[in-house]
C-alpha cells in the first residue's frame, strides 16, 4: 500500500503499527470501492471500441483487442438512434429551462412574506408532496389533458418540481427584505426584481435545481414507453432498454447469439454516448449539488 | 368589521397583483397534475373505463369493494406482497448502513486526492438512469457473453453459467447489490457533511487520552453523526416501499423483472402498472395502487411515531 502518507494539518503522521494496519485497510476497502464503481464504465468504454465478433469471443478485459469505431459509425447511421437523442436532447434542454423558469418564480413569490394566502398556498405545495393520485390516475389525468401522444407530455407535467420549491423558499427567505423594498421605492417591477437581485444570489439554487431537471429529464424512459406510441418520440433511454431487452430475449431463449453480441458493442457506443452529456456537466455543477442536498437534506 | 377586513385583503391583493399571477399560475399547474389525479382515486370503487374521460370518473357505477376482493382472491397476490416487502426491507437493511460506511471510510482516508477521486466516481452511478445500469448489469451478468459469468466458468469456479438475471433465485440479490451500487456515494455526502462538522477538539483530546483510531470512531465520530443517522432512517422508512435511499423499487422491479425471474420481481406497482396500462383494467389497477398507498401511510405514520418516541421529533 502506499508509502507515502502526509500529514494534511502540518501534524507528523506517527508510524505506529496501529496506524499502519488501520490505513492500510482503509486503502484496500476505499480501492475495492473504487474498481468495483469505476471498472463496469471503463468496460463498457471498452466494449464500445471493440470489434463487435472479436468482443463477443471474451477475454477483452482491459485493452481493445480489434479497436475500431465501427460501433460510433454504426450507431450514428442508424437513424432510431439518432431520433431518440433529439428527442432527449430537445427534452432535456426544453425541459430544464420552463422547470428552471417556474420552479424560481413560483417559490420566490410563496418566499414573500406578504403575498396574500401565501400560508394555503404553501399548504397545497407540501400537501401534493406527500399524497398523489399514483400512476394510473395521472395517466387518465394526462390522457384527458390531451397531453399523450405530444413531446409536451415530457415537459409540462414536470414544470414544478416541489421539493425544490421548498427548498427555494427558505432560499429566497433569506435575501433582506429591505434590499427588496429599496428597489421597489425606485419604481422597480416585481419582475424587475427578479431579475437584477434575487437571479443574482440564486447561482447555488439554480444550479442545483438544473442538474436534478436535467438528469430527470434525460434518464426518463417510462413516460416515453407508456405515453406516446410511435417511434418519432421515443426517449434515447427508452431506445436503449427496448435493445438491451431483445438481447437478454434472444440470449436467454437461444436466439441467435451472432446478431445480439455484435449489437453488445453498438450498445454499449449508445451507452457512452448516452452518459457523455452527464459526464460533461457533472464535474462543473458537483460543487453546486453538494451544497444542494445539504440544504435539502437539513429542511426535511 | 369582516367586510372591511376582506376590503383590505382586497385590496392588498390588487396592489401585488403581479405576485398574484405567478402564484396563481403555479396553483394551476399544480392542480392539473397533482390535484386532478387524486379525483381518479375514486375508480378504484367504480366501473370505470378509460373511454369515460374525466366525467366518467364521477358519473361511472359504484362498485364497492368489487376490485378488491378480486385482488385479494388473486392466487398470485401473496407472491406480490411478498416481493414487495421483502425487496423494500432488504434494500433498506443494505443501503443505509453501506453510505455510513463509506463516509466513514472517506473521511479516514488521509490521502486528499485519492480520497477525492473515490468521491466523485462513488456518486457519478447516481445520476445515471436505471435503464443504463441495466445495460451495464447484462454486460457483467448475461448467460453467454458476461465477463462475471466468463470468469466464473473459467476459474471452473461453477459448471454452467450463473442466470443472474433471469432467475427468480437471484432476483433480490442482484437488485439490493444494485440500489447500494448506485446509491451509497450519494448519501455518502450527507454523513460526510456530518462528519466533517465534527468539532476537531474532541479528537485532540481523545489523541491525549491515548485514544486508538477505531476508539475514536466508535466514541466520537459515530455519536457525532447520530442526529443525520436518524434523520435519514425516518426517510427511509417513510418512503419504503417506494424504494427509499435505495432509489425507485418500480423502476427497478420493471426493468430488471423478465418472464423469466417474474415471481420474484412483480411487485404491487409494477402489478398494477401492466394491468392498468397494459391491459386496459384502469379501474383495477387503481384499487392495486390504492392497497400499496395505504400501506406507505401506514408506513409512515408508524416511522413517524417511533421517532417521535426515539427522539422527540417526527418528519411532521
Amino acid at each position: 500500500m502506499a508509502k507515502k502518507k502526509e500529514n494534511e494539518v502540518g501534524r507528523k503522521y506517527k508510524w505506529t503499527k496501529e496506524n499502519i494496519i488501520f490505513d492500510g485497510i482503509v486503502w484496500i476497502l476505499l480501492l475495492v470501492v473504487f474498481v468495483l464503481i469505476a471498472y463496469p464504465f471503463y468496460y463498457i468504454v471498452l466494449a464500445s471500441f471493440n470489434e463487435g465478433y472479436d468482443f463477443m469471443r471474451g477475454g477483452v478485459y482491459f485493452f481493445p483487442r480489434k479497436f475500431t469505431l465501427f460501433n460510433y459509425v454504426d450507431l450514428l447511421s442508424q437513424s432510431k438512434w439518432i431520433k431518440a437523442f433529439q428527442v432527449s436532447f430537445f427534452r432535456t434542454i426544453t425541459g430544464t429551462l420552463l422547470t428552471v423558469i417556474a420552479t424560481c418564480f413560483l417559490s420566490y413569490v410563496l418566499s414573500r412574506e406578504e403575498l396574500v394566502f401565501g400560508k394555503i398556498y404553501k399548504f397545497l405545495v407540501i400537501f401534493a408532496m406527500y399524497v398523489s393520485g399514483g400512476l394510473i390516475p395521472y395517466y387518465i389525468t394526462l390522457r384527458n389533458l390531451h397531453l399523450l401522444n405530444t413531446i409536451w407530455v415530457y415537459i409540462i407535467p414536470s414544470m414544478l418540481n416541489l421539493f425544490f420549491i421548498m427548498v427555494g423558499i427558505n432560499f429566497f427567505a433569506a435575501i433582506p427584505v429591505s434590499l427588496i423594498e429599496s428597489a421597489k421605492l425606485d419604481g422597480a417591477s416585481e419582475f424587475r426584481v427578479l431579475f437584477s437581485i434575487v437571479r443574482p444570489v440564486s447561482t447555488p439554487f439554480i444550479a442545483t435545481l438544473s442538474l436534478f431537471s436535467a438528469v430527470n429529464q434525460w434518464n426518463a424512459w417510462l413516460d416515453s414507453a407508456y405515453y406516446v406510441n410511435g417511434e418519432g418520440l421515443r426517449t434515447i433511454a427508452y431506445r436503449m432498454l427496448t435493445e438491451v431487452n431483445q438481447t437478454l430475449g434472444a440470449t436467454s431463449t437461444g436466439g441467435s447469439m451472432v446478431t445480439t453480441s455484435t449489437a453488445m458493442t453498438t450498445q454499449a457506443s449508445a451507452m457512452v454516448a448516452s452518459m457523455l452529456p452527464i459526464m460533461c456537466v457533472y464535474p462543473f455543477l458537483q460543487k453546486y449539488f453538494v451544497q444542494g442536498i445539504m440544504i435539502g437534506a437539513v429542511k426535511e | 368589521m369582516m367586510g372591511k377586513g376582506l376590503q383590505s385583503t382586497w385590496r392588498k391583493f390588487r396592489k401585488q397583483w403581479q405576485l398574484q399571477i405567478i402564484a396563481l399560475a403555479g396553483m394551476t399547474i399544480l392542480f392539473l397534475f397533482s390535484y386532478l389525479p387524486l379525483f381518479g382515486i375514486i375508480i378504484a370503487f367504480k366501473n370505470y373505463s378509460i373511454n369515460m374521460g374525466f366525467a366518467g370518473i364521477f358519473e361511472s357505477e359504484w362498485v364497492g369493494l368489487k376490485w378488491f376482493r378480486e385482488i385479494f382472491g388473486f392466487y398470485r397476490f401473496g407472491e406480490i406482497l411478498k416481493n414487495t416487502l421483502v425487496l423494500s426491507i432488504l434494500k433498506l437493511a443494505l443501503s443505509f448502513p453501506a453510505p455510513i460506511l463509506l463516509a466513514l471510510l472517506l473521511s479516514e482516508m488521509r490521502c486528499t486526492w485519492f480520497k477525492r477521486l473515490v468521491q466523485t466516481v462513488s456518486y457519478l452511478p447516481n445520476f445515471i438512469s436505471w435503464v443504463l445500469l441495466y445495460t451495464i448489469a447484462t454486460a457483467f451478468l448475461n448467460t453467454d457473453t458476461g465477463i462475471i459469468n466468463e470468469i466464473l466458468v473459467n476459474l471452473g469456479l461453477v459448471n454452467a453459467p450463473v442466470p443472474f438475471l433471469t432467475s427468480p433465485d437471484y432476483f433480490y440479490g442482484v437488485s439490493v447489490f444494485m440500489a447500494v451500487w448506485k446509491n451509497s456515494g450519494y448519501w455518502a455526502i450527507i454523513f460526510l457533511a456530518a462528519i466533517a462538522g465534527i468539532d476537531s477538539q474532541l479528537y485532540e483530546a481523545a489523541d491525549i487520552d491515548g485514544a486508538g483510531r477505531l476508539a475514536k470512531i466508535w466514541h466520537i465520530t459515530l455519536p457525532g453523526i447520530k442526529a443525520s443517522v436518524i434523520t435519514v432512517l425516518i426517510l427511509s422508512i417513510g418512503s419504503l416501499l417506494g424504494g427509499g435511499m435505495g432509489g425507485s423499487n418500480f423502476e427497478q422491479a420493471y426493468i430488471f423483472g423478465n418472464t423469466f425471474n417474474n415471481s420474484a420481481s412483480e411487485i404491487l406497482q409494477t402489478y398494477s402498472f401492466k394491468t392498468g396500462l397494459s391491459n386496459g383494467r384502469f379501474a383495477y389497477a387503481t384499487a392495486v395502487d390504492l392497497i400499496q398507498s395505504v400501506i406507505s401511510i401506514l408506513l409512515i405514520l408508524i416511522s413517524n411515531w417511533g421517532a417521535k418516541k426515539t427522539t422527540g421529533e417526527g418528519i411532521f
